[in-house]
């Protein structure tokens, strides 16, 4: 599978968030893991945001696949980590990752959780766990449904080192050949991927 | 027991004040009333009377209050449904209920008149709260759902419906009373044979004060009965705790 983003352009008020930005992610291929790297602010979310369907870049076209073209990626199904956990606080880890997608069991759910997350924090409700552990939640969910890309904005924050790196090693397990486009200001401890810096709007 | 013992105070007071006054026509005290209600108890007009008007605005509660969250979720998803409802909920907001009583009454004759008033009443609350309950749902969540493809079935359950519910919860609180007091008032504008407003009309035209009190006492204790029921069979139905 790929994905080409090409010349992508997005602006908000104005102001240019993305000016024609490229990307090429082949699904075949060893570098399909992308870094997204860059300061606070410079677009690395509205490029993530994009890919997930999430908005319509102003200018640029995105190809799927064998050329079929569709503005703004809504035919991807992604898996998404966003900035914030976005789980439902009333309702279990169980509950939060099996919702989202039918063919995530409770069983296979509870067994993935179980890989990063204590089991006494299984059955309680989102809301009565930690930040960390609420960010593990949110990369289960990202993880365990069929997808045809990942995108993490910012996954590892609120984890401590180690627990970061048991986390990095649960997605690398999990991701099988899925592409993973991650956003991070922390690199410690993530595999050599392709490493891409948003500087000046521009990758 | 602090409750009670206001309670038990304002009846004493009641009592005192219709013992002073002295004349059951103006005021006739708890005791007389509560006689009053045990005579009636006793016989099988009462309990036809309160079968006959607890239907028919309990299920025009039950009608306007689904039909509200419907034409909501509606206008929620479509704004041009919003627009073109706008003026129908303004004129069922502003207009007087006796007014719509008169007109009902020319239209579809007293049978269900009650059924008909509580359904106009309760619709625009219900409307109204549902479509500010769903606006209020949390946008980011509503992002997560769109991205991961959650089916709307679930979306509804597990992020929609607890979103809505405390708007509801309230919505339901005053509907309900709102249900009772326009549905036994059309029934005594509309005088249907048989019905609780038919009995009002019959206590003020004998001037049976005793009886219009134990018919009032009546349809409070139907009225608090209905609300705490509903209530909690609502709060069971939508997973929801009260």
């Amino acid at each position: 599978m790929h994905i080409h983003f090409k010349d992508i352009t997005k602006s908000y008020d104005g102001k240019i968030v993305l000016d024609r930005v490229n990307l090429l992610i082949d699904s075949g291929s060893e570098s399909r893991d992308v870094l997204l790297r860059g300061a606070s602010g410079i677009g690395k979310t509205t490029l993530l945001r994009i890919i997930a369907g999430l908005e319509s870049p102003d200018g640029g076209s995105i190809e799927i696949s064998m050329g079929e073209a569709a503005r703004g990626g809504s035919s991807l199904k992604v898996g998404m980590v966003f900035q914030e956990d976005r789980l439902l606080e009333q309702l279990s880890a169980v509950a939060n990752v099996s919702l989202v997608d039918t063919s995530v069991s409770e069983q296979r759910a509870r067994e993935a959780l179980g890989e990063i997350l204590p089991p006494e924090a299984l059955d309680r409700p989102v809301r009565e766990l930690s930040g960390g552990m609420k960010r593990r939640v949110a990369i289960v969910r990202a993880l365990l449904p069929p997808s045809d890309i990942l995108v993490m904005d910012e996954p590892f924050t609120g984890l401590d080192p180690d627990t970061r790196d048991r986390v990095i090693g649960y997605i690398m397990r999990s991701k099988g050949r899925r592409p993973l486009i991650i956003a991070s200001h922390e690199v410690e401890g993530l595999p050599k991927m392709r490493e891409l810096i948003l500087e000046q709007n521009q990758l | 027991m602090k409750k009670i013992g206001i309670i038990l105070l304002w009846l004493l007071v009641w009592q005192l004040l219709s013992m002073v006054i002295h004349n059951s026509i103006l005021l006739a005290g708890p005791v007389e009333s509560v006689g009053a209600l045990w005579q009636m108890i006793l016989t099988r007009e009462y309990w036809h009377a309160i079968l006959f008007s607890l239907i028919r605005i309990i299920g025009g509660f039950f009608f306007g209050s689904v039909l509200g969250m419907i034409l909501a979720w509606g206008s929620y998803r479509a704004s041009l449904l919003e627009d073109f409802l706008k003026p129908f909920i303004s004129v069922l907001k502003a207009v007087p209920v006796a007014s719509f009583v008169i007109i009902l009454l020319i239209w579809a004759g007293n049978k269900m008149l009650s059924f008909y008033i509580s359904s106009l009443v309760v619709l625009p609350l219900l409307y109204i709260n549902t479509l500010n309950g769903l606006r209020a749902t949390d946008k980011k969540i509503l992002e997560m759902a769109e991205v991961f493809r959650i089916p709307m079935f679930r979306r509804v359950r597990y992020i929609y419906i607890p979103s809505v519910y405390p708007y509801l919860y309230s919505a339901f609180q005053t509907s309900l009373g709102m249900a009772w007091k326009s549905g036994v008032a059309a029934e005594v504008i509309g005088q249907p044979i048989g019905s609780m407003g038919n009995g009002l009309y019959q206590s003020k035209i004998y001037l049976e004060t005793a009886e219009l009190f134990a018919w009032t006492i009546t349809i409070v204790a139907f009225s608090f009965i209905a609300e705490k029921l509903f209530l909690k069979v609502a709060g069971i139905c939508f997973n929801q705790k009260e």
